[in-house]
């Protein structure tokens, strides 16, 4: 029996050295200043890193602690709603949140609204019909006027091209809600005048490498395309790289949106044509001061629309 | 070596992956005040489910020696068979049924093409990944399909006795799997495989018919939790699951089976799962940065694996 007794008491002593460890290690909760969340679709493009400047630093005056954080992959909508219960079990006191997608988000609200922490969107509309089905409230909705951003890329269009253009169109994952409205802005701009017209109209699901892909085989296919309507600049950027490999710069007009720091230097340097401009440290500036006036149990305006505008090489400043 | 050395490496050896996952447990109990709730707990089981699930499938395949790469494709697929099937009125049985049947047939097919085809697991797999993710897309022409009734979504918003009805659905997956692999002539197949295929062979076992059936019960698995991935979001996504085969790996490793097969047991792969689980649960509470969550994430992947080389004692 002895050697087995020795083992137990092996046990025991490695049970009690860890339980130790942990017991003195136990510290206290930190301070009080009110914890807001801010959960961005990615942290891998500029657009949500101008959202988190302005965020952070409206937290920073206000005094509240700011917790960032984004799944792995902009796609990746479980892996967004696990980060929304993450935080809700962390007791922050407000979320402000850019869904991943306008539908797949809703329970993850639903769960926030249970635990009574109010839930701020931002850029991205949650999906009305499932919202309502589901019973989702949001305190406040802030984000730019996407369908009336596509209609001023059309109109930019059917002005330079004096309505003759053939239009490839970059749209980003399909269901979203900001894409689909762009979409819809751009095609209800360019609907009332007949020499403009879509000849194709792919997803590059926002990503770089894609639109370059898609763009390159659009071209391929529709020689005659002139102009790319790409629903946010980085596809653009991929469709110019794209236009620069097939030797065709400069012969095709390319205009994005959100008219982030590369798309600038683009128009610049002629590469690109127009972007329109979204205002996200704005956004995320709102955001975060209507969360703190929600905690605060203060009124907050159901939906805060953030200033857009069209940016082209004549209106072209450094930020 | 002394009798600390020895006790050491037994203690490791056994039971290593559950004590990985306490010592987590402990670390991040000091941290944040937020992990060790009831609440938490539950939550992150809950969160756990899906990749546990799909680890069930990848733990047959890897002990019998194979890859399954399709897994998160086949899980989409499903999903959209099981979303449309709802949508046009099937009837919530029948539309799970057409789901489930879809996803085992999808990994018959992988298996006959590694068994009778003679295909290497990675490219077969590779291939019905594409296959599969296509098919979803083509089907819902890339766009999600979501709004299902209430009855279908208590599969994921349920509970019993206050216990979420995704971690009941685990572990009753997790104790039928691991019964059929322990006590089942097809269990011990799959090990027979994975550790000699040829002299399993040669004692008279029909190894393409049982290796066929071992991806069909991976496909079975992505279709489960395909199930309560559609129930939980309220949506079916084309391109839901993408990189869900590296997590399923990943969990099937960190519980000590090993990658070249005939070794490994689903109870290692729950707690490797949980593993997983916790450790994204930790850094969330802890507000750590999502670029750090990866680096760490990958680093106890490659130290749970040689921790339990470590322990495992060098063979002749």
């Amino acid at each position: 029996m002895r050697p087995r007794r020795r083992q137990l008491v092996r046990w025991v002593i490695a049970l009690v050295m860890c339980t130790a460890l942990v017991a003195c290690n136990r510290g206290g909760a930190g301070g009080s200043a009110p914890r807001i969340a801010l959960v961005l679709k990615t942290l891998n493009s500029p657009f949500f890193n101008d959202m988190q400047r302005g965020a952070q630093a409206a937290a920073t005056r206000l005094g509240v602690e700011l917790v960032v954080q984004a799944a792995e992959r902009e796609i990746d909508v479980e892996r967004q709603m696990q980060i929304v219960e993450n935080l809700i079990q962390s007791g922050v006191n407000a979320i402000c949140l850019t869904p991943s997608g306008s539908k797949e988000v809703v329970p993850a609200v639903v769960k926030a609204n249970r635990a009574n922490i109010p839930v701020i969107i931002v850029d991205t509309r949650l999906d009305r019909a499932a919202a309502d089905e589901a019973g989702a409230k949001i305190g406040s909705f802030t984000g730019s006027d996407n369908y009336e951003g596509g209609r001023l890329a059309a109109q930019f269009v059917v002005n330079q091209s004096k309505g003759q253009a053939n239009v490839g169109v970059l749209e980003g994952i399909p269901g979203h809600e900001t894409g689909d409205s762009r979409l819809r802005g751009f095609r209800e701009g360019i609907a009332a005048t007949p020499g403009v017209r879509v000849v194709a109209s792919q997803p590059g699901n926002w990503e770089r490498d894609q639109g370059f892909n898609v763009f390159q085989n659009m071209l391929q296919a529709h020689p005659e395309i002139d102009t790319v309507f790409a629903c946010n600049d980085v596809m653009a950027l991929g469709a110019v790289e794209a236009i620069r490999a097939a030797g065709r710069t400069g012969a095709i007009r390319v205009v994005g949106f959100d008219a982030i720091d590369d798309a600038r230097k683009a128009m610049a340097d002629g590469s690109m044509a127009a972007s329109v401009a979204q205002f996200p440290e704005e956004m995320g500036r709102i955001a975060v001061e209507n969360a703190v006036h929600a905690v605060r149990g203060e009124a907050v305006p159901p939906e805060v629309k953030v200033r857009i505008e069209l940016v082209t090489k004549d209106n072209l400043t450094a930020r | 070596m002394s009798g600390w050395v020895r006790w050491f490496r037994g203690a490791g050896r056994r039971f290593g992956t559950v004590a990985g996952l306490m010592v987590l447990c402990a670390i991040l109990w000091t941290l944040t005040p937020h992990f060790l709730t009831v609440g938490n707990a539950l939550n992150v089981m809950e969160q756990t489910s899906i990749n546990a699930i799909v680890a069930v499938g990848m733990t047959y395949v890897i002990i019998s020696g194979g890859i399954d790469l399709s897994v998160g494709s086949l899980l989409a697929f499903s999903g959209i068979v099981l979303a449309e099937g709802l949508k046009a009125g099937w009837g919530t049985p029948l539309a799970i049924a057409a789901a489930l049947f879809v996803g085992a047939v999808t990994g018959v097919a992988n298996g006959a093409g590694i068994a009778f085809g003679r295909l290497p697991p990675f490219i077969m797999t590779l291939g019905m990944m594409s296959v599969a993710r296509g098919a979803a897309l083509l089907v819902t022409d890339g766009r999600p399909v979501s709004g299902f009734s209430p009855g279908f979504r208590s599969l994921a918003t349920g509970q019993a006795l206050g216990v979420p009805s995704p971690i009941i659905f685990t572990l009753a997956m997790y104790a039928g799997a691991h019964l059929v692999l322990s006590r089942t002539r097809f269990g011990r197949y799959v090990y027979g495989i994975g550790g000699n295929e040829e002299a399993t062979r040669l004692s008279g076992v029909a190894v393409r018919f049982h290796k066929t059936m071992v991806y069909g019960v991976s496909g079975l698995a992505s279709a489960v939790a395909a199930l309560l991935l559609t129930a939980r979001l309220n949506t079916a996504q084309p391109i839901a699951g993408i990189n869900y085969e590296l997590d399923a790996i990943a969990a099937t490793v960190i519980g000590g089976t090993s990658l070249s097969g005939g070794e490994g047991s689903l109870g290692g792969t729950l707690v490797g799962a949980l593993t997983m689980g916790v450790l994204r649960n930790g850094l969330n509470l802890l507000g750590v940065s999502s670029f750090l969550q990866q680096l760490v994430i990958g680093v106890v992947i490659i130290g749970a694996v040689l921790t339990d080389a470590l322990f495992k004692e060098k063979r002749p």
